[in-house]
């Protein structure tokens, strides 16, 4: 729309102006009486609706109730209406954003201002940048006799944060190497994981002493615990490319959502326990974030998994990529491994010594995306040997001895974690 | 795209465009109850600008078919104001009003029941006025007209005319 909107007769009015005319012109000229009571209603009609004329120009505007949200999650936008006292009538038509619904009644709306305020609701079903909230106003006076707008309000774009799935995991990082935190040591310190009794050296805590080992054996011995220290998680995000078909929060998952939520839900859980997670994506722009811990780095690195977009990146710049992983950091990496660049980054990290999984992101149901001009037969043979390929390389880096487990949501690495911990206690050797 | 258009109407949508194309087509048919039928082109006009009128209430074919109702009356025979011209006028106010509540939003933004409600009790206020100019109209039948009422009716509608040509035309915002 062009141009600051201003009050317009309606179609309604100028239709039963000029019948109401016509009629009664036609009905004095002829002196037909007949065709004033035809045409009566329609005057009184045109005479209310003139009389409703607009003195001030409103103006609108939408606020959100939320301006930070999940996918799933959603707002109200309420219209602000100023200089509105002669609108009788509202109606909003929100245009149609991908993955964005809207309601009530797919964002078209239409009500009576005295009868309360014609909200609408916004919610985004997938991660990512999303527009939010563009719509088109009109506005009504008394009687229906003039209109204002349409008028487009232009809408928000909202960074959607991937759906954070908690869950309770009592798995051990396979190699804390931190101050503080949740995870059992290999050292003695100061935790609550009992490690043993020995006797006392100069420097114990009184309160550690044993006192029933001390008395039966007439020399002082103490408690020893293990020391609880915290971890480093390097979460390795493929967004190289997308396969398969999303359908929002609730509906089918794409590759890059398995990824995008997978990834998310390991970095809450992570935070939680207090461990530094650091975020390294794979794509058209490879975006980093450093470690960090706590809700706001947290927040850091859902913002960054919302801004992803799929795309390869140029000049082998992926090849060139390393991962800067230091000792103790648990690297997980999550991928539909259809890309060779990250089958090589994993098998890198593992025959560094670094715990390393791998979680894969591959849809049972994916299927390519054709050109329309791709011959779907050649496609469908291309996609076999893509797949095939794809098992070759699972199980090349199942036998480096990288885990490899499929996503099935919160809980899945779990199992995984424990037998890198239980790995990791063990005698091995890392090349670097 | 008519079709798609016409796919989004919602119930209420089809009720009230029915009752757009209903209505002139029975203010026309009306006519023919006084003893005076219409003509078949007349009514072929009148059905055809009030189908228009019901898929595109915001055009002007709906004013083509109010003025073809008013045309039929007004070529009509009869001397005297007959009751079913208030059964007509009833047909139109109907017509407009549907178009009216229609046309507030784009095809697929379903009826809101109060501002549905709010136009059923307008549209019948109006319709009230029918009745009344009908009974002013018989009553005044057969009586001697004052000198100058027909002069002083043509000064009062162009006054009427200036007024709403003011009114209707574009204003300065405030």
């Amino acid at each position: 729309m062009t141009g600051i909107p201003q009050w317009r007769p309606t179609a309604a009015t100028s239709r039963a102006a000029v019948v109401a005319t016509a009629g009664t012109l036609a009905a004095v000229l002829a002196g037909r009486p007949t065709l004033l009571v035809l045409v009566a209603p329609l005057v009184v009609a045109t005479a209310l609706a003139l009389a409703g004329r607009p003195r001030r120009t409103p103006s609108v505007r939408s606020d959100f109730d939320h301006h930070a949200l999940h996918e799933g999650q959603g707002t109200t936008s309420r219209l602000v209406l100023t200089d509105a006292e002669d609108v009788e009538q509202v109606t909003r038509v929100a245009s149609r954003e991908p993955f964005v619904s809207v309601r009530p009644h797919g964002g078209r709306v239409t009500g009576l201002l005295a009868a309360g305020a014609v909200d609408l609701e916004f919610g985004p079903r997938r991660w990512g940048r999303r527009v939010v909230g563009e719509e088109v106003v009109a506005l009504t006076s008394p009687w229906a006799g003039f209109r204002w707008g349409p008028s487009t309000i232009i809408g928000d774009q909202v960074r959607v944060l991937p759906v954070g799935l908690h869950y309770a995991s009592h798995a051990e990082s396979p190699q804390p190497r931190g101050l503080v935190g949740a995870h059992r040591s290999s050292r003695p310190g100061s935790g609550t994981e009992f490690a043993g009794i020995r006797a006392f050296v100069p420097g114990d805590r009184l309160r550690r002493i044993n006192w029933r080992v001390s008395a039966r054996t007439d020399r002082l011995h103490v408690t020893t615990t293990r020391a609880e220290e915290d971890s480093g998680v390097l979460l390795v995000v493929d967004a190289i490319a997308d396969h398969g078909r999303s359908g929002g929060v609730g509906g089918a998952e794409s590759s890059l959502d398995l990824t995008v939520r997978a990834a998310a839900a390991v970095a809450e859980h992570a935070t939680r326990q207090g461990d530094r997670v650091s975020l390294r994506v794979l794509g058209r722009s490879t975006l980093q974030v450093g470690y960090g811990s706590g809700r706001r780095h947290l927040r850091r690195v859902l913002g960054t998994l919302a801004s992803i977009q799929p795309g390869a990146a140029h000049d082998g710049e992926l090849e060139r990529l390393q991962l800067r992983a230091t000792e103790g950091t648990m690297v997980v990496v999550l991928s539909p491994m259809l890309a060779e660049v990250v089958a090589t980054l994993t098998a890198t990290a593992v025959r560094r010594g670094l715990p390393t999984l791998v979680v894969d992101t591959m849809p049972a149901d994916a299927e390519p995306g054709l050109p329309p001009e791709a011959d779907p037969l050649l496609a469908d043979l291309a996609w076999r040997m893509r797949r095939l390929e794809r098992e070759q390389v699972l199980a090349s880096l199942a036998t480096l001895g990288c885990p490899v487990v499929p996503w099935r949501g919160p809980g899945t690495i779990d199992e995984v974690t424990h037998r890198l911990a239980r790995r990791a206690r063990q005698p091995h050797l890392g090349s670097r | 795209m008519i079709g798609q258009a016409i796919r989004s109407w919602s119930r209420g949508q089809w009720a009230l465009r029915l009752v757009v194309l209903a209505g002139p087509v029975l203010a026309t048919w009306a006519a023919g109850l006084t003893g005076d039928p219409p003509g078949r082109l007349a009514l072929g006009v009148v059905v055809v600008a009030s189908l228009g009128f019901a898929v595109f209430p915001e055009s002007a074919v709906g004013t083509i078919a109010f003025a073809t109702v008013l045309l039929t009356w007004g070529l009509g025979s009869s001397p005297s104001t007959p009751p079913e011209a208030v059964l007509a006028a009833g047909a139109l106010v109907a017509s407009h009003v549907a178009a009216l509540v229609v046309s507030y939003g784009p095809d697929d933004v379903p009826l809101d029941r109060r501002l549905t409600l709010t136009w059923l009790v307008r549209g019948s206020a109006l319709f009230v006025v029918a009745p009344v100019v009908w009974l002013l109209a018989t009553g005044l039948e057969g009586q001697p007209e004052p000198a100058g009422l027909w002069v002083a009716a043509v000064a009062a509608l162009a006054v009427a005319g200036v007024v709403a040509t003011t009114s209707l035309g574009p204003r300065r915002a405030t």
